[in-house]
């Protein structure tokens, strides 16, 4: 099990990738977010945005899953997160798009009062043409080693 | 409908009845979150939530289905750049019943493209009882008023 003191300013860690169809892109967005550009192809083309984009609340639940799976794998002891700084959606995210996680520890700071300790994290989505998609800067909480294993 | 010109610093805009139900909780969470606090709800009693929980990330899509339902809907926006310092306060659990209170903070008229402006909206979530459970700041893409209108 990694704690949060294993966790180190400046270490990057990969969280692997996942797919993004339309079925799942138009799934998403009637239920949390019906806006034409998310939900209809043809009125899609006919927007800003020139064809179907993802809602940027669906890219953000496909990074946490990134990052579930993620500390699932490398058993890290994730307790949540009081929340964030900043969220940025910098470019659309289509059907067909793949897009990989990753995170990046920016500062780590221990809890006074309970046996855990925070992390500021910069966790993006980069797409298959290399470019950001989602940028992502918070705070994430980790339990500490316990004593005994100190 | 309600263009960039439309809206003005300071107004307010209360929205929203949404009832999370322990089925919807667990349906996000198992495709986007699949923590044991939000799946399970003997695991959710044995950890530091006490009870099974919303994911963050949901209760975010449920401000956005609210969003779009009572304010995409009548205003001539295009999207979001992202959103600022989002915090998760209390934690969404099955029964409760959410809804939106949004203030319009700043207007930002765009530099480069004179058909829009971006709009910082302050929005807090909260239940039946009244209680802030998320809060954020968005930055929200809105159309000036068409030249012919103005």
């Amino acid at each position: 099990v990694k704690y949060w003191e294993d966790l180190e300013v400046g270490q990057t860690i990969a969280l692997g990738s996942c797919a993004v169809s339309e079925t799942e892109i138009v799934a998403f967005a009637r239920k949390y977010d019906p806006q034409p550009f998310h939900t209809d192809p043809e009125a899609a083309r006919q927007s800003l945005y020139g064809g179907l984009i993802a809602s940027g609340w669906h890219t953000c639940a496909l990074l946490m899953r990134l990052g579930v799976e993620a500390n699932r794998r490398e058993g890290i002891a994730a307790t949540g997160s009081p929340g964030l700084d900043s969220c940025r959606w910098l470019k659309p995210v289509r059907p067909g798009d793949v897009l990989a996680g990753r995170t990046e520890i920016l500062e780590t700071w221990p809890s006074r009062s309970k046996p855990i300790g925070f992390v500021r994290r910069r966790s993006e989505m980069v797409n298959q043409h290399g470019e950001v998609v989602l940028q992502i800067v918070g705070i994430t909480m980790y339990r500490r080693r316990p004593a005994a294993a100190a | 409908v309600k263009y960039f010109e439309d809206v003005q610093v300071g107004d307010v805009m209360r929205f929203g009845r949404y009832e999370v139900t322990r089925e919807e909780i667990v349906e996000y969470a198992r495709q986007f979150d699949p923590q044991p606090f939000h799946l399970d709800e003997e695991a959710a009693g044995a950890s530091l939530f006490g009870g099974l929980v919303a994911s963050g990330w949901h209760t975010g899509a449920m401000f956005m289905r609210m969003t779009a339902d009572h304010v995409a809907a009548i205003h001539a926006t295009s999207g979001a750049l992202g959103f600022d310092d989002l915090k998760w306060i209390r934690p969404v659990r099955p029964g409760d019943v959410l809804s939106v209170e949004s203030v319009i903070r700043e207007k930002i008229p765009s530099r480069s493209r004179p058909d829009r402006g971006l709009v910082r909206i302050e929005s807090r979530v909260h239940d039946q009882r009244g209680e802030d459970k998320m809060s954020l700041v968005t930055l929200v893409i809105y159309r000036r008023r068409p030249e012919a209108a103005r």
